[in-house]
């Protein structure tokens, strides 16, 4: 019963101990012990996933306020994917962050977001979410702050106060949910009291609203997603990774808790807060991509590419269907493994070569062909040319917006999801075309091949893998998901 | 009892100046013990009280001086006893550095007696006689360095004080004619066959009283007097300008609108519209000025006027809940506070730096303060399980509840104020513990974390800042009596 702690805690517990530990150990000996604090988790993790559902209620903040965990299957999705990128980045920091300093300071922080994400995983209400939601900003903060420059310091605090806005837009509705809710535990199909619906039913409607915005800003949803093209692209690539792949799903957890386990599906549909909400959504895809378009810095260029993306997830959420929210939770497995393998790429490209203008990698491709190799599959399938995970997800989201429920945003849609995905080849492409076909005028004389360390190319490898893995092999997944999507509606 | 324990303080605070201490260790013994005496009859008293009114003297008609333990008393002064050996102990070393000791400790003695009177008052003239001489005995310590900028600010103070006061003076005769007693009566004391038709200009005079007691309270535009006296040492602003002196403003509020206008003649009232508004303007324009001050204790004592308007819109919004609310938020915030103006202070002491851009990277040269004053940074902001979540919650609950929609506009002041909060606190914060790349650390090289006598105190407030924060339930069931008066 106490197991589903475990892998909440000790991540945690062991973050803090390196950060409060006052000797400088040696370098060796924290990559050790770090690398078995990530291995360890993810063996908890699957202990008790495995072991089958569980909920424990810890204590309580006030006598009607549980801090509660539960696991469900929207957490377990989200679960393995935090547990794939943490390890795979993890281990491909070992390498990277040598020409970083302070290693003890970064690990630290690093398997305490990893413990603090388990947590919004399995939170079984309201308010151990907003709890760990809050611990999310402010232990992921040190990362995106870690290089110590003025930019990253000053990115570090714009991340902060988005986040914390939009945490207490989040808390502003939380207020008048628990007195118009019987519980705030996460039930499929909502707990909104019928009388409060029909006494307050505009003025929830608003909350609503207020929670899409406060808890899209950390999701990256126009009208506040600046923080994101400034704070992804300052941290260390691994960090980038983790941040664009991982934790801003938590804003997408956020949002699917809110709406389909607290406010019922049934109580927004057809309301003005979806028509706004998918405007919104629309707006950031299309805003995002022609963004990404336009930036010449390759990190930059993948976060804003990754406010575009977590909106097509979005995008599905809005629309309140089940293909479309089955297309929203594909592209949210889809999306973070192929965006963690870009940074990670991106950051292979900067360890090697120092380079950060995608007009200065020309003939990369030469020098690190698996990298540029898994680089550019991983983008194929985030433009979403089948087999790979990108097309099933964009697939199922354009299925969605068409069945017919959402009016004129069901043409609109895959119009905007089509002209996006046109912009995302145009600004992932030229990186493998420069980067293979130098032109006539390159020096092949100086090429020399630098395929970075294993510890960065495995796993960048496997998760390229995992991403054309989920394209081929849809059917398992969709089946699992198809299972509980059914429960919301 | 009750009177032996307001005298005992002040009879000590005389005697320090006058008896021959041969070491300053015998001076810090004699002293501490007496406030720790004292602090264990307050207690006492408060789990034994009887509900007896204990007269000291009586002038005329029911004009009298007496004292009573009531639910609110209990709230007040379990607090006020429970820092103040606490913060005795701090000032001794933080005094080391300063002059005029035995001046310092003579009037930081006698407020304890003071406050004390005020909370044990159990009709608004015993509470209007202290707060006049709560007054009088904290000009002396905003004075204490004597420099230009230290008199002016005690000046600025005894005006601001003594100006409200003579409002809130307004706000006693009123309730002398219309109501009928002075005593402090949970549902107020009116009486509306006197009133008849000037229910209008007792409203108004509700508002004047309200400002006048404001002023202590810091509610805007009378709140300027706080950040200048911020001079005072740092003793003084942690445990007066923070919680003694600035919540018996806060107190006095509770007292008039709850126990002698009483809410049911308040509550939807143009009165209620007006006070609320000024209050919820200060929660913003209090943070607002934090984030703008670059001076570490007047930032902190702009948020303190931003979190006593917290305490303030909990009880205007008049209902039991709200009362719950606003005396959940007056001791957790006095804890929260208390700690930060603590880590302040012990930063002032170690090193002598006052700005905010002076602190980079002081985090590693001082963990205890520096962590200790993150923990006191997130319970400020409302990050939840710590205390100031609870008494967000327990306000934001009482605003929803009461179905006022001016009240939601407060939730939303509440929560644009937790934003600010976090700026202008965590900025310090990532000051201290992530200084940059290219920091030059040597002239910190020889900063430390200060003695015992300092971090107990902030140990010990950290830890019922966490406690409050997840095991909250005992002292707000507490609460929640005494604002439905079972007490």
């Amino acid at each position: 019963m106490y197991l589903i702690l475990l892998p909440i805690f000790f991540p945690i517990l062991a973050g803090f101990c390196l950060l409060v530990c006052p000797k400088k150990p040696d370098r060796k000996l924290l990559i050790i012990t770090t690398g078995i604090c990530l291995v360890v988790t993810a063996m908890l993790i699957l202990c008790t996933l495995l072991s089958g559902k569980q909920e424990l209620t810890l204590f309580y903040l006030t006598r009607t306020l549980p801090i509660y965990f539960k696991i469900d299957e929207v957490g377990i999705l989200f679960c393995l994917l935090t547990v794939v990128v943490f390890v795979g980045a993890g281990f491909f920091s070992f390498v990277y962050m040598t020409h970083e300093q302070k290693e003890k300071r970064y690990y630290g922080f690093y398997l305490m977001v990893f413990g603090v994400l388990n947590a919004l995983c399995f939170a079984g209400n309201l308010i151990t979410f907003y709890l760990f939601f809050e611990l999310l900003t402010l232990s992921s903060m040190p990362l995106v702050l870690h290089t110590g420059s003025r930019e990253a310091i000053m990115a570090g605090l714009k991340y902060l106060f988005y986040s914390l806005c939009g945490a207490y837009a989040g808390l502003f509705g939380i207020y008048f949910l628990y007195h118009n809710c019987d519980t705030l535990t996460f039930t499929a199909g909502g707990v909104l009291r019928t009388t409060a619906i029909a006494a307050q039913g505009e003025f929830l409607l608003l909350t609503a609203f207020v929670m899409i915005l406060g808890f899209g800003v950390k999701a990256g949803m126009f009208p506040m997603h600046a923080w994101l093209p400034t704070a992804h692209p300052v941290a260390p690539a691994p960090a980038s990774a983790v941040l664009s792949a991982v934790i801003v799903k938590a804003g997408v957890l956020a949002l699917i808790r809110v709406i389909y386990y607290i406010f019922g599906v049934s109580f927004l549909r057809g309301s003005w807060v979806q028509t706004a909400w998918l405007i919104l959504a629309l707006v950031t895809v299309f805003m995002g991509s022609m963004l990404a378009y336009r930036e010449p810095v390759l990190k930059k260029r993948l976060a804003y590419s990754t406010v575009s993306q977590i909106s097509y997830i979005l995008f599905g959420l809005a629309a309140m269907n089940e293909e479309a929210f089955t297309g929203g939770l594909l592209h949210v497995l889809a999306h973070g493994l192929i965006k963690c393998t870009l940074f990670l790429a991106a950051g292979a490209i900067i360890y090697t070569t120092g380079k950060t203008r995608v007009d200065e990698l020309r003939g990369i491709g030469k020098e690190m062909p698996l990298t540029i190799w898994c680089y550019t599959i991983v983008s194929l399938g985030l433009i979403g040319i089948p087999p790979t995970g990108g097309f099933i997800s964009k697939w199922y989201l354009a299925l969605g917006s068409l069945s017919g429920n959402i009016g004129v945003f069901g043409y609109i849609g895959p119009v905007v999801l089509l002209l996006s995905a046109l912009l995302t080849a145009g600004y992932l492409l030229p990186l493998t075309i420069q980067g293979f076909f130098p032109g006539a005028d390159y020096d092949y004389a100086s090429l020399q091949k630098r395929e970075p360390h294993k510890c960065m190319t495995i796993p960048i490898l496997i998760m390229t893998i995992l991403s054309v893995l989920i394209g081929l092999f849809p059917n398992i997944l969709v089946d699992y998901l198809a299972d509980f999507v059914g429960t919301l509606f | 009892m009750i009177i032996c324990i307001i005298l005992l303080p002040i009879i000590v605070g005389i005697l320090v100046p006058l008896l021959p201490f041969r070491q300053r260790s015998h001076k810090e013994i004699f002293l501490e013990g007496a406030v720790v005496l004292n602090s264990i009859l307050v207690w006492y008293l408060l789990l034994h009280h009887s509900d007896s009114t204990f007269l000291l003297a009586h002038f005329t008609g029911d004009l009298n001086i007496s004292f009573r333990v009531d639910g609110m008393s209990m709230v007040f002064a379990g607090l006020v006893s429970g820092l103040w050996p606490f913060a005795t102990l701090y000032a001794f070393e933080y005094m080391t550095k300063e002059e005029h000791e035995n001046t310092f400790f003579l009037f930081y003695t006698m407020t304890y007696g003071v406050t004390l009177g005020i909370a044990f008052a159990s009709n608004l003239l015993t509470m209007y006689f202290f707060y006049e001489l709560l007054t009088l005995v904290t000009v002396p310590l905003v004075m204490h360095t004597l420099t230009r900028e230290a008199v002016l600010a005690s000046r600025k103070y005894l005006y601001y004080s003594l100006g409200g006061a003579a409002f809130a003076f307004i706000g006693l005769i009123m309730v002398i004619v219309y109501g009928n007693t002075t005593d402090f009566i949970l549902g107020g004391v009116l009486d509306l066959a006197k009133i008849g038709d000037k229910t209008n200009i007792l409203l108004l005079i509700y508002v004047m009283a309200f400002m006048g007691f404001g002023v202590k309270a810091a509610v805007c535009p009378f709140n300027s007097w706080l950040p200048q006296a911020g001079v005072a040492p740092t003793p003084v602003t942690a445990l007066l300008h923070a919680v003694a002196v600035v919540k018996s403003g806060a107190f006095a509020i509770i007292r008039l609108t709850y126990f002698s206008f009483g809410t049911a003649f308040l509550r939807g009232t143009w009165a209620q519209t007006a006070v609320m508004v000024v209050v919820m303007f200060t929660i913003v324009y209090g943070c607002s000025r934090a984030v703008k001050e670059t001076h570490l204790k007047r930032r902190l004592a702009y948020s303190t006027i931003s979190n006593l308007s917290y305490i303030l819109f909990g009880s205007v919004i008049m209902t039991p809940l709200g009362l719950t609310g606003a005396l959940t938020h007056l001791v957790f915030h006095a804890v929260m506070k208390i700690s930060s103006f603590f880590c302040a202070g012990a930063v002032m002491h170690q090193t002598d730096k006052h700005y905010v851009h002076e602190l980079d990277g002081l985090g590693y040269k001082m963990p205890c303060v520096f962590g200790i004053f993150t923990v006191s940074a997130l319970a400020l902001m409302g990050v939840p399980g710590l205390a100031g979540f609870i008494s967000k919650w327990n306000l934001a609950g009482a605003a929803v509840d009461s179905q006022n929609p001016l009240a939601y506009a407060g939730i939303a002041c509440l929560l644009v104020s937790a934003l600010l909060t976090a700026i202008y606190m965590l900025s310090i914060v990532v000051r201290a513990f992530f200084p940059g790349r290219d920091f030059d650390n040597s002239w910190i090289q020889t900063a430390h974390d200060p003695n015992w006598k300092m971090l107990l105190p902030l140990f010990v407030f950290t830890v019922f800042i966490i406690l409050f924060g997840v095991h909250s339930q005992p002292i707000v069931n507490f609460f929640y009596e005494v604002a439905n008066g079972v007490y």
